[in-house]
C-alpha cells in the first residue's frame, strides 16, 4: 500500500514537471522508463501479495501506465524504449540456452522431441481446423477466396501455436522450480522455437503462393531460411566459444561483459541475418557446456542480475501493447480460440507424452507451461501484418489478442502446474539456481 | 556493415585488450584503469574512424542520462553523517577551503581568458569558465583509494580521501546551480520559472525524490530487488532533471545522500551502487571520447591555462589550506598534487554540459576535461602515493615499500 501511494506521489509529480521539459535527448523516454520499472515493481510486488506470478503483474503494470491506460508511456515512449525489449529478449535467450546441458539433452532429446513435435502438429491442426471451419464468423475471411482462407488460416496457426521462453524461463527462475516438469517444458518451448521460427517461415511462402499480398515484399528463398537456422546455430557457437574463453582467461566485470555479449549477439545475429534467439541459445548453450564447472554460473548470476530491470520493462512494454478495448471487442471469437488452443496443446501434451513414455508428472503438467505467449508471437504478428498491409493488420488484431489471454493467463497456470508437480512452493519462491548454495539471485523474484 | 555492429566488434575487442593490459599495468605500475576507455571513445568516435556516429551517440543518449544520475547518487552516498563526524573541523575546513579556491580561481581565469581570446563579454564568458572551475574541482577518488588499499589508510588518507569527496560535493552544486540559472525558458509556458525557482526544482527532485524513494524502498534487504527499484528511482530522478534541462547530477547526489542517511539498508544500497560503478563508468568513458570534436575556436590554449592553472590551484589551494590549519607539518606542502587526478566526475560534468544545445564553449570545456583526465588519471595513483610516502617519510614512520603487500595494521594509525 506504502508503494502504491508513493507511485501516485510520483505519477503526480510527473504530471506536475511535463510542461517544464523538453523533448531532446530522450530524457522524455528515461522518465517513462524509470516510472516504469518502479511501477511494474509494485504492482508485481501486489501479485506476489495475492498469489499470483510477478510477470503478470509486470504486464497489469504496462497494460495501467501505457499508451492505453494512463499513458505515462506514450506509443512514441514505447517505440523508444524498443531496443530494451530486443536486449531482454537477447539475455533470456542467452540464458535459457544456458539452462541446458549436453548431458541432458543426450538423455532426454528423444523426449523432448516426440513431446514438441506432436504438441505443435496437434495444435496447430487444430487451430487450422477452428479458423477454416469457422471462417464465416472470423470477420476479416467473411466472403473472403478460398486461396486467402487457406492462407490465413495458415499463418495464424503457425503464429498461435508458438509458446513463450521468457515467460517460462522467468517462471522457473521466480518459482526456482528445477524438477522433471520445469525441465521437460523448458526444453519443449525451446525446442518449439527453433521449430516455429522454420514453420513460420515456410507457411508464409506457401501462404503468398496461395495468396500473393499486395505492394508487400518477396518471400524469403530457401536457402536464406537454411541460412538463418544453420548460420545462427554457427554464429551463436562462435560467440559461446569466445565468452566461455573469456570466462576462462579473463573472467573479469561480469556484469558488464554479460551485457555486452547480449548486445553484441544482438548485433552479430543482425548483421549476420539469421535467427536472433537461436543464436543467443546456441550462445548459452555453448559457453555453458565448454566451460569449468562455476564459470558459467558465474555469468548467469551477473547476466540475471544486470537483465533484472530490464527484464521487468520488458514484460511492461509487452503489457503496454495489449489494447483492452480491443480484446473485449474480439473477446467472443478470441476467448474460444484460446480454448481450443489450450485443449490441444493439452490433447497434444498427452499424445507425445504417451508416445515418448514420459513420467506422469510431465504428462499431467507439462501442458500447463505452454499456454503463454508473448514477445516471439507479436513479433511474427507484425511480420505478418508488414507482408498483407490490408488484411494483415485485422489477423495481427486477432492473434494480438489472443497473445493477451494467454500472456495473461499463462503464467498462472504455469505456476499452478509448478505448485501441483510440487516442483514449487505455494508461497514465497525459493532461489532459482543450478547452483544452490551460490547466492539468492532469482531472475525475477526481485 | 553496421556501424552498431563494427562499434560493438571493436569495443570487445578493446574491452578485452584494455581489460588485460590495464589490469597488469595497474598491478605493476600503479596505473588507474579508465583513461583507455576515454581513447578508445576517442578512437571510434567521427573524429578519427567514425564507428559511432550522431545517430547511434543519440541512441544512447539516456543511458548516458542515466550514467550521470548514477555517478551523481555515488557522490551522495559518501555523506554519511555518523562517518562525517569522526573528522575534525580542519579536516573540513583544509577540504572546503581548496575545493572553494580551486573554484573561484579557475572560474575567474576562465572568465578573462575567454573574454579576452574569444572577444566575448564577460557575463557570456562566465557561464562556461563557471563550468570550468566546477571540473577542475573534482578530482579522482580512484588512485587515493588505489594507494589507501596498497598502505592502509592514515591521517593524510582520509584528508585526501575527505577532500576529493568534499570537491565533488563543491562540483556538483556549482555546476547544478549553474544549469538552474543559466536556462532556457520552456517552450509554450505563460510564466517561465525564475532562476532561483529552477534551482528549487533541482534541489527538489532530490530531497522530495530521495524521501519518496526511501519510503519506497523500505527495509528491502534483498540486493537484487534493491537492484530493481534504486535503478528504477535513479533513472527517473535523472530523466526528470534531464527533462527540465537541468543536471542530473545534482538531485541524484541528493537521493543519494538521503537514501545512505536515512535508510536502514544502507550498507545493500551502497553495495548496489558500487556493483554497478565500473561498468557505467567505463560505458561513459567510451561515450564521452566519441563525443570529442575539436572546436572550431582557438581550445589549444585555453586547454594549456586551464591545465597550468588547474596544477597550480590544486597544489597552492592545498598548500594554503594545510598552513591556515596549521597541518603542513603533518600534510607536507606539496600533499595538493595529489588532488590533480581527474576521472569519471570531471567527465560527467563536461558530458552533461555538451548535452544542452544552448551550451556556451562546450567543444572547448569538453576537450579540457578530456585532456585533464588523459594526462592525470593514469598518473594518478603514483603521485598520490609518492604524497603520501613523503608525508610518512618526513614523520619517521615506516612503510611498507612501493609495491610490497600492504599489512593489515597500517603503521600510519599511530598519528
Amino acid at each position: 500500500m506504502r508503494r502504491v501511494l508513493i507511485l501516485a506521489l510520483l505519477f503526480g509529480g510527473m504530471r506536475l514537471v511535463v510542461p517544464l521539459g523538453s523533448q531532446g535527448q530522450g530524457s522524455q523516454a528515461l522518465l517513462s522508463f524509470g516510472f516504469l520499472i518502479l511501477g511494474a515493481y509494485t504492482v508485481g510486488e501486489i501479485a506476489k501479495a495475492v498469489r499470483l506470478p510477478k510477470i503478470v503483474g509486470y504486464l497489469a503494470a504496462g497494460v495501467i501506465f501505457g499508451p492505453y491506460g494512463l499513458e505515462v508511456l506514450s506509443a512514441a515512449g514505447a517505440g523508444r524504449l524498443a531496443p530494451i525489449s530486443q536486449l531482454a529478449i537477447a539475455l533470456i535467450a542467452y540464458m535459457a540456452g544456458a539452462e541446458l546441458r549436453f548431458q541432458e539433452i543426450r538423455e532426454r532429446g528423444v523426449l523432448l522431441l516426440k513431446m514438441t513435435g506432436t504438441e505443435l502438429l496437434v495444435t496447430f491442426a487444430a487451430l487450422f481446423g477452428v479458423l477454416y471451419g469457422f471462417q464465416a464468423y472470423v470477420p476479416f475471411l467473411q466472403g473472403a477466396p478460398e486461396a486467402q482462407v487457406l492462407a490465413f488460416a495458415l499463418l495464424f496457426a503457425a503464429i498461435a501455436i508458438v509458446h513463450s521462453p521468457a515467460v517460462t524461463l522467468a517462471l522457473l527462475s521466480e518459482t526456482g522450480a528445477r524438477g522433471p516438469v520445469a525441465r521437460t517444458t523448458l526444453g519443449i518451448v525451446l525446442l518449439s522455437d527453433i521449430a516455429v521460427v522454420l514453420f513460420f517461415s515456410v507457411a508464409l511462402a506457401v501462404a503468398r503462393a496461395l495468396s500473393p499480398p499486395t505492394g508487400a515484399t518477396a518471400a524469403p528463398s530457401l536457402g536464406s531460411v537454411v541460412w538463418e537456422i544453420g548460420g545462427a546455430v554457427l554464429v551463436g557457437a562462435v560467440l559461446g566459444g569466445g565468452v566461455a574463453l573469456y570466462l576462462r582467461y579473463v573472467r573479469r566485470e561480469l556484469m558488464f561483459f554479460a551485457v555486452l555479449v547480449a548486445f553484441f549477439g544482438l548485433e552479430i545475429a543482425r548483421f549476420a541475418h539469421v535467427e536472433l534467439l537461436l543464436t543467443l541459445l546456441t550462445a548459452g548453450f555453448v559457453t555453458e557446456n565448454l566451460s569449468r564447472e562455476g564459470e558459467g554460473i558465474e555469468l548467469l548470476h551477473a547476466m540475471e542480475r544486470s537483465a533484472a530491470p530490464i527484464f521487468v520493462v520488458f514484460f511492461a512494454l509487452s503489457g503496454a501493447k495489449i489494447q483492452v478495448t480491443q480484446v473485449v471487442a474480439l473477446a467472443w471469437i478470441v476467448v474460444p480460440i484460446a480454448i481450443v488452443r489450450a485443449g490441444a496443446i493439452w490433447a497434444g501434451t498427452q499424445l507425445g507424452a504417451w508416445w515418448a513414455g514420459a513420467g506422469e508428472p510431465e504428462r499431467r503438467y507439462a501442458w500447463m507451461g505452454l499456454i503463454s505467449q508473448a514477445g516471439v508471437a507479436i513479433g511474427l504478428a507484425s511480420i505478418v501484418a508488414e507482408a498483407y498491409p490490408e488484411q494483415g493488420a485485422l489477423l495481427s488484431t486477432l492473434l494480438l489478442s489472443l497473445v493477451a489471454i494467454n500472456e495473461t493467463v499463462g503464467p498462472i497456470l504455469f505456476r499452478r502446474g509448478l505448485v501441483a508437480s510440487n516442483e514449487a512452493p505455494a508461497g514465497e519462491p525459493v532461489p532459482a539456481t543450478a547452483a544452490s548454495a551460490a547466492p539468492p539471485t532469482t531472475l525475477l523474484d526481485r | 556493415m553496421s556501424s552498431t555492429f563494427i562499434l560493438v566488434l571493436v569495443a570487445v575487442g578493446a574491452y578485452l585488450a584494455a581489460h588485460v593490459a590495464f589490469g597488469w599495468l595497474a598491478k605493476r605500475f600503479l596505473i588507474v584503469s579508465g583513461a583507455e576507455y576515454l581513447l578508445l571513445g576517442v578512437l571510434l568516435g567521427p573524429q578519427v574512424t567514425g564507428l559511432i556516429s550522431a545517430s547511434v551517440f543519440s541512441g544512447f543518449a539516456p543511458f548516458l542520462t542515466l550514467a550521470l544520475g548514477w555517478i551523481g547518487t555515488l557522490v551522495g552516498a559518501q555523506f554519511y553523517l555518523p562517518s562525517l563526524l569522526r573528522y575534525r573541523a580542519p579536516v573540513y575546513r583544509i577540504a572546503f577551503f581548496e575545493a572553494a579556491a580551486t573554484f573561484v580561481v579557475m572560474a575567474g581565469a576562465m572568465t578573462l581568458l575567454f573574454g579576452w581570446l574569444f572577444e566575448m563579454p564577460l557575463e557570456r564568458a562566465l557561464s562556461p569558465a563557471v563550468v570550468l572551475g566546477a571540473i577542475a574541482t573534482a578530482s579522482s577518488p580512484a588512485g587515493i583509494g588505489l594507494v589507501a588499499q596498497r598502505v592502509g589508510a592514515g591521517a593524510i588518507v582520509r584528508q585526501l580521501q575527505m577532500t576529493t569527496a568534499i570537491d565533488a560535493l563543491v562540483a556538483v552544486t556549482a555546476f547544478g546551480l549553474l544549469l538552474s540559472i543559466d536556462h532556457p525558458a520552456p517552450a509554450g509556458t505563460p510564466r517561465p520559472p525564475t532562476a532561483t525557482e529552477w534551482a528549487v526544482i533541482s534541489v527538489g527532485i532530490g530531497v522530495v525524490g530521495g524521501t519518496l524513494f526511501h519510503l519506497f524502498l523500505g527495509e528491502e534487504r534483498k540486493i537484487d530487488r534493491l537492484f530493481i527499484s534504486l535503478a528504477g528511482a535513479i533513472i527517473l530522478a535523472s530523466g526528470a532533471a534531464a527533462y527540465m534541462r537541468l543536471s542530473p547530477l545534482l538531485p541524484a547526489m541528493l537521493i543519494g545522500a538521503i537514501l545512505i542517511n536515512t535508510s536502514g539498508n544502507r550498507q545493500e544500497i551502497a553495495q548496489v551502487l558500487v556493483s554497478v560503478e565500473r561498468p557505467i563508468y567505463f560505458v561513459l568513458l567510451i561515450f564521452a571520447g566519441a563525443a570529442w570534436q575539436p572546436s572550431d575556436r582557438a581550445w589549444i590554449l585555453p586547454v594549456i591555462i586551464y591545465l597550468l592553472v588547474r596544477i597550480a590551484t590544486k597544489t597552492g589551494a592545498a598548500y594554503l589550506g594545510a598552513w591556515a590549519n596549521g597541518a603542513l607539518p603533518a600534510l607536507g606542502p606539496h600533499w595538493g598534487r595529489a588532488l590533480w587526478g581527474q576521472g569519471g566526475l570531471a567527465i560527467a560534468i563536461a558530458l552533461n554540459y555538451l548535452q544542452h544545445e544552448y551550451s556556451v564553449l562546450a567543444n572547448v570545456i569538453f576537450t579540457a576535461a578530456l585532456v585533464s583526465v588523459l594526462l592525470t588519471d593514469v598518473m594518478s595513483a603514483r603521485v598520490a602515493e609518492s604524497v603520501v610516502r613523503s608525508a610518512r617519510e618526513r614523520l619517521g614512520i615506516q612503510i611498507p615499500g612501493a609495491y610490497a603487500a600492504t599489512s593489515s595494521a597500517s603503521p600510519e594509525e599511530a598519528e
